[in-house]
């Protein structure tokens, strides 16, 4: 489904994706962590071409997203993205946020694509939350907004950017029990977070990365119980004990 | 004295009333030529096309580093030099509507910068065109930033029009000077000039003030 041959990305001198090859299958939960800096966003940015990448090949549900020539509308379509600042559209309800892209992107009319979106709405808990503009929703709120909007153009992939760490503790659990939800239902995800009980219990495998390169790739009980690198075990001494 | 030159100002108010038609006539025309190509010239500026962005700033530099009668001059005088012969009214129009258009571009390209970089790229990822993204996701956005400032803009619009007179376009800054040729008393003709165009300014002043305190409930509301 999302495949990383030999991807690599610079900023000016600094190499933030360092020969990158991941594989990752239809349904797979992927939990991406590492040390901040270590490239994790950048690489599921590259995924749906927020950020570009310079060097390599990467293909997307079979569309080639590292050439310059593909059409990126139809890719990103096909693509959930979840912000770790939400950047839901402050002059627009919830419904309005999620039902702007089915519109315009997909042409399904208004009717149509408001029952969508007070479907998606309802599937993460704020069918009374629909007329609500952003700024009268709490954070996890705010958050579940965002990824009604994002399974409103019925995505086959659904990226993860750190989802839960703008969040107040209390909120973190609301925004997780949907992910868990649909990483359940067999969506394949790609999530960036720091959320070790997440990516036990729904993970497929979990990727490490630090300084640009992928260290680790390893179920989920594998990596938490014995990492194989010294990094790794230096990463988790490092978030387990805080 | 002074009564006899008041009563032949009050006969010659029509006179005035022809300046206040032309000042908004001049001042009207360029406030809608001027939005316009403002608008256009902010999202060209807030775009991505760099020599593009780098033209139009030139061209805004220009036109805010130079004093605006030296530019009507240039219009009016220099012009016809090169083979373009402009009567006063179209180029005082269009003078204007070049002064105007290029602060304009500034106030626009300003509120389009102001909107946060993740709300495009929230749209981007939705899949949404660059088209798409700038019709419903920024300008909708940037509009509120953008109001109070070009209501603003007006204001300065209608005043710096009465720089127009200088190439004999018949405004009320001109009839004042017929004017005060026929009755000699300055403070009251000009007293006259400037109460006209504070009451065309007012009402825009007051419309500026009335959006800048909406725009502010509103985005504090959201």
């Amino acid at each position: 489904m999302i495949s990383f041959k030999n991807v690599n990305k610079w900023y000016g001198e600094l190499h933030v994706l360092n020969s990158i090859d991941l594989e990752v299958e239809k349904g797979e939960v992927i939990v991406v962590c590492g040390p901040s800096g270590s490239g994790k966003s950048t690489l599921i940015r590259c995924i749906n071409r927020l950020e570009p990448i310079q060097k390599g090949e990467l293909i997307v549900d079979g569309m080639k997203v590292h050439d310059k020539k593909t059409n990126m509308t139809k890719i990103r379509a096909e693509i959930g993205f979840i912000f770790q600042s939400f950047n839901l559209y402050p002059h627009m309800t919830a419904l309005g946020n999620v039902t702007i892209a089915p519109m315009k992107v997909r042409n399904i009319p208004k009717k149509e694509a408001e029952k969508l979106g007070r479907e998606k709405l309802t599937r993460v808990g704020l069918e009374d939350r629909i007329d609500h503009y952003p700024a009268q929703l709490s954070g996890g709120q705010q958050q579940r907004v965002a990824i009604a909007r994002g399974l409103s153009m019925q995505p086959k992939i659904m990226l993860f950017d750190e989802p839960t760490s703008a969040l107040d503790p209390e909120m973190i659990h609301e925004v997780l029990d949907v992910m868990r939800d649909l990483a359940k239902e067999g969506m394949t995800m790609m999530a960036v977070t720091h959320e070790m009980g997440f990516a036990r219990e729904v993970a497929s495998r979990v990727v490490f990365m630090d300084e640009g390169q992928i260290i680790e790739v390893a179920p989920p009980n594998d990596f938490f119980t014995k990492p194989q690198s010294e990094r790794g075990k230096a990463f988790l001494k490092s978030i387990l004990t805080h | 004295m002074w009564g006899f030159y008041f009563n032949e100002l009050i006969r010659s108010l029509p006179f005035f009333l022809k300046g206040v038609w032309m000042t908004v006539a001049v001042a009207g025309l360029s406030l809608i030529f001027g939005t316009i190509i403002g608008f256009i010239a902010g999202i060209i500026r807030a775009g991505r096309n760099k020599p593009a962005r780098i033209i139009i700033g030139a061209w805004v530099d220009l036109i805010r580093g130079t004093p605006f009668l030296v530019q009507i001059f240039v219009i009016f005088f220099i012009l016809p030099g090169i083979g373009i012969e402009l009567d006063a009214f179209p180029a005082a129009v269009i003078a204007l509507t070049n002064l105007t258009a290029s602060f304009i571009t500034e106030i626009v390209a300003g509120g389009i910068l102001a909107v946060p970089k993740g709300q495009r790229e929230a749209a981007t990822a939705s899949g949404l065109s660059h088209y798409q993204q700038l019709r419903f996701i920024v300008l909708p956005q940037a509009i509120r930033s953008i109001l109070p400032p070009l209501v603003g803009q007006y204001v300065l619009l209608v005043k710096d029009s009465s720089v127009v007179s200088a190439i004999g376009v018949v405004d009320i800054t001109r009839v004042g000077w017929l004017t005060v040729q026929r009755i000699p008393e300055g403070l009251m003709v000009f007293g006259l000039v400037g109460l006209l165009y504070f009451a065309i300014c007012y009402p825009l002043i007051n419309l500026s003030g009335f959006l800048e305190r909406r725009m502010t409930v509103v985005s504090t509301k959201l």
